[in-house]
């Protein structure tokens, strides 16, 4: 909903939140299946995981594909595990995050910030900040000037911790609380993880911009 | 009405949609009215536009597509 000043001297229209993706429609093809509602639950989020699969390969598209199968296939076999109706694209996240890990061989790092919230403010007053000085000021048409393949290579670069939680909220429109489930940490950690990738990428993007004129600097 | 600082701290809860009622209306009100902030709202706001372009690189082949409902057929051939 857009919330309008209506009198005064400045007029901005400010919306709270963002557009998020509608959840896809099931295709037909797939109904055949026996396992019910997977077809109608699970698939049509086979984009959105394959997004995901992707960005935790650094762009492999073979692994990237693999995983995408193998997280299908495991989630298709544990289906009876899957309480129906409840949040499937939050559970084929984790089971495809757990399937890379395993994969991988890694472990998965779990820690407590007791000051994660305030860490996380500070990280939001710093990105938007850093965007103040130094450079004249950007505007919405700085993006239109990003190369695609570079922000997809400065993702890339993230540390996993930093990469996979903006992935999951920035580009697979999951919440905070939806997130926390998939990678079984506090809200507190996601928020903190979260806003740490976007100043680092935002960082990126910046020097990027530098770089290649698109944004001039003042006083560097 | 709260402080630029205060705006901006919550900037990013407030675009993800994730902050109470009374807070979102706070830094809705500050944002509308104030001429220095409003700019860095409306820039985070055009990253998430491009992030949510960006993240159609992730849409699935259709040989993926196919591939994967062949195995799952399989899969519950092997079952039964």
């Amino acid at each position: 909903m857009a919330w309008t000043m209506l009198s005064g001297r400045g007029v901005h229209q400010v919306h709270a939140g963002r557009e998020r993706a509608p959840r896809p429609e099931p295709r037909d093809e797939a109904t055949v299946l026996a396992a019910e509602g997977f077809a109608e639950e699970a698939l049509p989020w086979l984009d959105a995981v394959h997004g995901f699969a992707l960005r935790l390969t650094r762009g492999d598209r073979d692994a990237a594909e693999d995983l995408v199968q193998d997280t299908f296939l495991r989630a298709h076999r544990f289906w009876h595990t899957y309480e129906r109706g409840s949040n499937a694209r939050s559970w084929l996240f984790t089971i495809c995050r757990n399937t890379f890990l395993h994969g991988k061989q890694k472990a998965i790092n779990r820690y407590e910030d007791s000051t994660v919230d305030l860490e996380a403010r500070m990280e939001t007053i710093a990105a938007v900040s850093a965007w103040g000085t130094g450079s004249k000021r950007p505007d919405r048409e700085f993006f239109d000037q990003l190369i695609e393949e570079e922000v997809i290579e400065a993702i890339d670069e993230l540390p996993d911790e930093f990469r996979e939680v903006l992935v999951l909220s920035d580009m697979g429109d999951l919440k905070y609380a939806e997130i926390a489930e998939v990678l079984d940490v506090p809200v507190g950690t996601v928020k903190s993880r979260l806003f740490r990738g976007r100043r680092i990428l935002q960082e990126r993007l910046r020097t990027f911009a530098v770089r290649s004129g698109y944004v001039q600097v003042e006083d560097e | 009405m709260i402080r630029c600082e205060e705006a901006m701290a919550r900037l990013w809860e407030f675009l993800d949609g994730e902050l109470e009622d009374v807070e979102e209306a706070a830094v809705r009100k500050h944002l509308e009215v104030c001429h220095r902030c409003y700019p860095k709202y409306d820039f985070q706001r055009a990253y998430f536009e491009y992030m949510r372009r960006t993240s159609r690189h992730g849409e699935g082949s259709v040989e993926l597509r196919r591939e994967l409902f062949q195995k799952l057929l399989e899969q519950e051939a092997g079952d039964d």
